[in-house]
């Protein structure tokens, strides 16, 4: 068999993602006490703020945008990246239509910057932490490249930088927030499905649409008890009760896809 | 290891140590135990926390005030990832003048919903796109849009004139000088030590005619073929040099394999076979999208615009949407809910679907009467619709007449009429809806729609029908059972989908575009469009929109006049094509008529109706009918990548440089078809150099995308210091030949003022004068502008070509990326503000007069089901049936990729090969799994193709991806000079469907298979089988 060839075969499987999507208010509240490693000063981010992203899937149009933004804005070696949009076909067969219904359903995934991040307390050189405003970092000075933290994450969002040979992950670009701008996937969005924004402020578009939608924000994997700050609008009921047999049409051929 | 790492690890590592700690992973122990040790792993980032992410382009404050960064600039560009050719901005590391990264021009509309105010300073516009304001402001560029940046510094660009060494094809080239370049492309000579060969000046005789048997043809000229991809902005030129200093017939682009069935086949409902015209969905106000060969947001032209309109309908609460085709397309979304479905149909049966649907909107009285039954314009005032058609216009129906499928006129039938009798002063005929009587269409009220009656006429009696009896009679030759099982679409689905369309009065639409590249492609959009004309929406706010285009640029304008100039040649005689000139007149029709044989078939087909066609152009030159091409100047086209069948029919003739003696391609690389040149040109890439153009449809307000270049060329200089690149290139063949339009004196100003055209600035700068004069003007750019928009280094040029007014208003432009009208001028009430105004053909004269050449009849002069055909008429289904052949195959364009993408690193490896779709239940047959390999195997070819199982495709069916399988454009390295490309940038680039298109046995001179009525591209419903390997 051809590299290409296995390549693809291990990328393809089913969509396990959608048993693991459930509302927000089902998650169980945080118990423990929240290792944050984010004493240092230049570790503080924007005070005062919670970034946090919005994904409105409905409007998702699967153009990978934001794949390729970011890893031009970061500066990703070609082949790892912090964010992907893998794209799925859907079988829906509830035996009513006589056509078996087929549809395509895109999930764009990155770090989900949670409020309990597992990575931060596994790493053995305090080099991962959170900041103030809700962005998990790493500090390239101090990683070692243990991995420790890839393999705590259950979202698959870090993955080792294969030229800095540092932990490598989704920053919100806090280079451009901090700097009054939009991260490169949000301000390349050719659907306007991607919303960043603070969500301490009750007058943030992401805080509306929250309140607008709040009986359809879900988050990715509840049950890991991570409190992820990506959510995601438009995840149908369908998913959890009525996926077929389905094959990742797309898929990134990155390492961490 | 500096000691507050040390203090870090030693409490981190407490439990094992070092050894416990690495054993653990053993995929990054090597990274980790080097990291601790040594203190370093990797190359250090740039910063701790931020890594090697770019330093941002500036700032906005808190209380919106925007701080630059010096270090980088941000230009309007252009983007050419694919045709949609989008507006950009784009960041600039001014040290480096390297490009950073790529992002959306926030005023033009081709990259935003609602684009910028045009008259927004430049500050402002970028502060509209920064934080919470930036998220309804935001202005984007897709995928490839983001990635294309990467070709401009790619391994395998050209960057110095090669001639080629060893044979044509072989992949070996040497450097040469521009001096040598133009010399021996104009003067010709023993070039390659295989003979004499023809240069330019040889070739350029616009006086005699090139087969004096077949004077039509026109002058020798004619035997040089230019061709380009399409219009990225600087056909203008281009063509005033092929056209008007050369002086040659033959220009031809890329439109014959991107979608021109579609719009020929949109051309003759709109009654516009000239330049085929087509509308668009309003998409912010319709209620029902019916997609048929097309699927917005998977691509389709404006890919990003559309997808964007998309993405906003489907969540707002009163829009549903269905698209038909044979594959799964990224348009239908589960996350969007029920209002939107994928309806799966056989390939190329899209018109059974239509015609079927037609059927029952004939049967149930479901068509818009009021729009349909206005005769004119006058009727239409009086009925207040927004257009008119000729659904009740009376075509002459008796096939022996010799005026058959010409409207009936006025002046034969004693009604009065002005002017010449059967011109366009005399009427159509009609009958009136209230009185019953024969009458003229530009009467003021209706007419009756369904007509078949004989009339009689001062030359006796007539059999007539109504443009709309034609295609209720066309529409009714079958029953829906028998196009259900054409298309392989239950009865009930079409009756519902009828239903459905016409359910919400004219805010629904039918879209379609490049998915009819069949066969019978012509047809199947004629039908499939047909649809809109049965509800009456065009021209209507929620209807569709005609095309709004743009300002003049290079044409007589209100500071320079382009069109006028010393020597200019008008270009005569028929294209290499065979198209757009009736058989009928050649001398070769007359020979055989005179022969007493019969004129048909002709040796390969003509097309009356079709603009020039590069599917043809080659096939034609090789074969000499009508005549043969001495040389040869393309630049960018790729028709041997684009044109099925083409490779296999012509790859192996164009390697014999006695087929076609002088090939010189102008490109920044070398594709599939500049690969089999003699000479290759290095031209500039998109941000690198000037351009003009509108959007190709979709925008409601007028648009011109003006780019300049932003950044410096990477293609050597001449001798006097200019970019070597397309412009010059031509500009410097005209000074050597002394041809007219450029060098001195090739343009004049208002005042009667000559100026010269050396170079491209000449060129453009004074074309975007134009612009920013003409429908009033523009202000004056201020200062702040030109500096936050990178323009101040155009400021040298713009200094010497324009007088000081006309640089302050061309800045304005440029520093905004072009002209664009306010989004806010969309509609006037509930109308759209550019309309439409020809009436719409229910019946199309002049294609219902004219013949295809091959059969000697007439085409049907309305939408007709034809199954796919060869040129002599025999079905595909005949000639291969399904007993052999029992695959049909399709293709898609891709959401990441264009023909031209392949070159961006970061692109592929997002996706890199496309692997094809078949239904589960045809691999079962087989025993074939996802990620195998097997065979697709058509009657012309065979391709190896990795396999992927899904539901989303038609059983039956074969989905191909467009834009992979490439053999050159990075795919192959070449020798230039003793140092060769880079070898082969990843092991696999998937398949081209292309490459298994058909030739077409029924031809006497050859060619490959085409749509039989307009001689466009047939790559869709091609016939297949399939085997394990």
């Amino acid at each position: 068999m051809d590299s290409t060839k296995r390549s693809l075969m291990t990328r393809l499987g089913a969509l396990t993602v959608g048993a693991a999507i459930i509302p927000v208010s089902g998650a169980n509240p945080l118990t423990t006490t929240i290792i944050r490693n984010s004493e240092a000063p230049d570790r503080k981010g924007q005070s005062g703020k919670r970034y946090a992203m919005v994904v409105d899937l409905r409007k998702c149009v699967g153009c990978q945008a934001c794949t390729v933004g970011c890893s031009i804005e970061n500066q990703a070696p070609i082949g790892q990246f912090r964010t992907t949009v893998k794209q799925y076909e859907v079988t829906l067969d509830d035996g009513s239509s006589e056509l078996q219904n087929v549809k395509s359903f895109t999930l764009p995934r990155l770090c989900n910057h949670c409020e309990n991040p597992p990575c931060v307390k596994v790493c053995p050189v305090q080099a991962t932490f959170q900041r103030d405003d809700g962005i998990v970092m790493v500090d390239n000075e101090r990683c070692v490249a243990c991995a420790y933290c890839v393999q705590a994450c259950p979202y698959d969002a870090r993955f080792i930088n294969e030229e800095t040979l540092t932990a490598d992950k989704c920053t919100f670009c806090a280079h451009r927030l901090e700097e009054g701008l939009l991260p490169a996937c949000v301000e390349t969005c050719v659907g306007g499905a991607r919303i960043i924004g603070d969500i301490k402020d009750p007058n943030s578009h992401i805080s509306h649409l929250m309140r607008e939608h709040q009986d359809d924000i879900k988050v990715l994997k509840p049950e890991e008890n991570t409190q992820p700050h990506v959510f995601y609008i438009g995840m149908d009921d369908a998913l959890t009760s009525k996926i077929d047999g389905k094959v990742a049409i797309y898929d990134p051929a990155g390492e961490n896809a | 290891m500096d000691n507050k790492r040390r203090q870090f690890l030693k409490s981190g590592l407490a439990v094992g140590g070092v050894g416990a700690f690495a054993a653990g992973y053993a995929t990054t122990t090597s990274h980790a135990v080097h990291g601790i040790i040594d203190g370093t792993a990797g190359k250090k980032t740039k910063h701790p926390h931020h890594g090697n992410s770019l330093t941002p382009e500036y700032k906005v404050t808190e209380n919106g005030k925007l701080i630059n960064n010096p270090a980088q600039r941000v230009a309007p560009s252009m983007c050419f990832g694919c045709w949609t050719l989008c507006g950009l901005r784009v960041r600039v590391d001014n040290a480096s003048d390297e490009i950073l990264r790529i992002s959306g021009n926030p005023y033009h509309p081709l990259s935003n919903e609602h684009q910028i105010p045009f008259n927004t300073p430049v500050k402002d516009a970028y502060i509209a796109m920064a934080g919470e304001a930036g998220l309804a402001g935001r202005s984007t560029a897709c995928a490839r849009g983001n990635g294309m940046m990467e070709i401009r510094k790619s391994p395998y660009r050209i960057t110095q004139p090669l001639k080629r060494v060893g044979n044509r094809g072989e992949g070996k080239w040497i450097p040469i000088s521009y001096e040598q370049l133009l010399e021996e492309v104009v003067e010709g000579g023993d070039l390659f030590g295989e003979g004499h060969v023809d240069g330019l000046r040889v070739i350029r005789d616009v006086k005699t005619p090139l087969d004096p048997l077949n004077p039509e043809y026109g002058p020798k000229a004619n035997q040089l073929l230019m061709t380009n991809a399409g219009n990225e902005g600087r056909d203008d030129l281009f063509k005033r040099f092929a056209f008007n200093s050369y002086g040659t017939r033959n220009f031809g682009h890329h439109g014959s394999y991107c979608g021109y069935s579609f719009r020929a086949g949109s051309g003759a409902l709109m009654n516009d076979l000239n330049k085929f015209a087509h509308v668009k969905p309003d998409l912010e106000n319709c209620e029902f999208a019916l997609y048929i060969g097309m699927s917005p947001a998977q691509a389709g032209n404006p890919f990003k615009r559309q997808a964007r309109q998309l993405a906003t309908a489907r969540t707002k609460g009163n829009f549903s949407y269905t698209v038909v085709s044979p594959a799964l397309p990224a348009s239908s979304s589960l996350a969007a809910g029920d209002n939107n479905n994928w309806l799966p149909i056989k390939p190329g049966s899209d018109s059974a679907l239509v015609l079927g649907m037609i059927q029952w909107i004939l049967a149930n009285d479901k068509f818009n009467t009021a729009f349909l039954t206005q005769p004119g314009p006058n009727a239409m005032k009086t009925a207040g619709t927004a257009h008119w058609c000729n659904a009740t216009h009376l075509v002459i129906s008796d096939k022996d007449h010799p005026r058959y499928g010409y409207f009936l006129r006025a002046s034969e039938v004693d009604l009065g009429f002005t002017g010449t009798a059967l011109s366009e002063s005399d009427p159509y005929v009609i009958v009136d809806a209230q009185s019953g009587d024969l009458s003229v269409h530009t009467q003021d009220q209706p007419a009756r729609l369904f007509i078949d009656q004989v009339v009689t006429t001062k030359q006796g009696d007539v059999q007539v029908k109504s443009s709309l009896q034609h295609l209720k009679e066309s529409a009714f030759a079958h029953d829906l059972e028998f196009y259900s099982a054409q298309c392989d679409i239950p009865v009930a689905t079409i009756t519902a989908l009828a239903k459905r369309f016409t359910s919400h009065g004219t805010k629904a639409v039918v879209d379609s575009h490049g998915g009819n590249m069949h066969s019978n492609g012509f047809y199947n959009a004629y039908t499939i469009l047909m649809l809109n004309a049965l509800i009456g929406n065009i021209n209507l706010k929620g209807g569709v929109m005609a095309k709004s285009g743009g300002y003049p640029t290079s044409g007589n304008g209100p500071r320079y006049d382009f069109t006028k100039f010393k020597n200019k040649v008008k270009p005569k005689g028929i294209f290499l094509s065979r198209s757009k000139f009736p058989y009928q007149k050649t001398s070769e029709y007359k020979r055989r008529i005179a022969a007493g044989e019969s004129p048909y078939p002709t040796r390969s087909p003509w097309y009356p109706i079709s603009a020039p066609l590069l599917t043809e152009h080659l096939s034609a030159a090789v074969d000499g009918y009508p005549y043969r091409a001495k040389a040869w100047i393309n630049h960018m086209a790729n028709p041997m990548y684009g044109v099925p069948g083409l490779a296999n029919l012509l790859g192996d003739k164009l390697k014999d440089p006695k087929q076609l003696p002088l090939i010189v391609s102008v490109d920044a690389f070398i594709n599939e078809t500049t690969a089999l040149s003699d000479y290759i040109v290095p031209d500039t890439v998109t941000y690198e150099s000037w351009g003009m153009v509108t959007p190709w449809h979709g925008v409601p307000t007028k648009t011109v995308t003006a780019r300049w270049p932003i950044v410096n060329a990477l293609t050597e200089k001449t001798a006097d210091g200019r970019s070597i690149n397309l412009e010059n290139f031509l500009i410097d063949i005209a000074k050597k030949m002394q041809l007219g339009g450029f060098g001195d004196n090739a343009i004049s100003d208002s005042q009667g003022n000559w100026h010269g055209i050396h170079n491209a600035e000449d060129f453009y700068l004074r074309a975007a004068a134009n612009l920013a004069y003409v429908a009033n003007g523009v202000p004056a750019a201020s200062s702040e502008d030109m500096v936050l928009s990178g323009l101040e280094r155009l400021l040298p040029a713009m200094q010497r070509v324009l007088t000081p007014e006309e640089l302050g208003k061309v800045a304005f432009i440029f520093a905004r990326g072009g002209r664009f009208e306010n989004a806010t001028e969309a509609y006037k009430g509930e109308e759209m503000k550019y309309k439409w105004q020809k009436p719409l053909a229910i019946w199309n004269e002049k294609l219902g007069t004219s013949r295809n050449t091959m059969t000697g009849e007439y085409y049907s002069g309305c939408p007709t089901w034809h199954p796919q055909k060869l040129a002599d008429g025999t079905p595909l289904a005949e000639k291969y049936p399904t007993t052999e052949w029992p695959f049909t195959l399709t293709n898609f364009k891709s959401n990441i990729h264009s023909a031209v993408s392949n070159l961006s690193p970061r692109l592929n490896s997002i996706k890199g090969v496309n692997p094809v779709y078949i239904h589960p239940t045809d691999a079962a047959k087989i025993g074939l799994t996802t990620g195998a390999m097997f065979t697709i195997t058509t009657p012309t070819s065979a391709t190896k193709a990795m396999a992927l199982i899904v539901d989303g495709v038609k059983q039956g069916t074969l989905g191909f991806e467009h834009g992979f399988g490439h053999k050159e454009l990075g795919e192959r390295a070449h020798w230039i000079g003793d140092t060769q490309q880079p070898v082969k940038m990843k092991s696999n680039d998937g398949v081209n469907i292309n490459d298994i298109g058909l030739i077409d046995p029924t031809r006497e001179g050859k060619g490959v298979l085409l749509d039989w009525v307009v001689g466009a591209a047939a790559r869709q419903a091609l016939p297949a089988k399939i085997s394990l390997g």
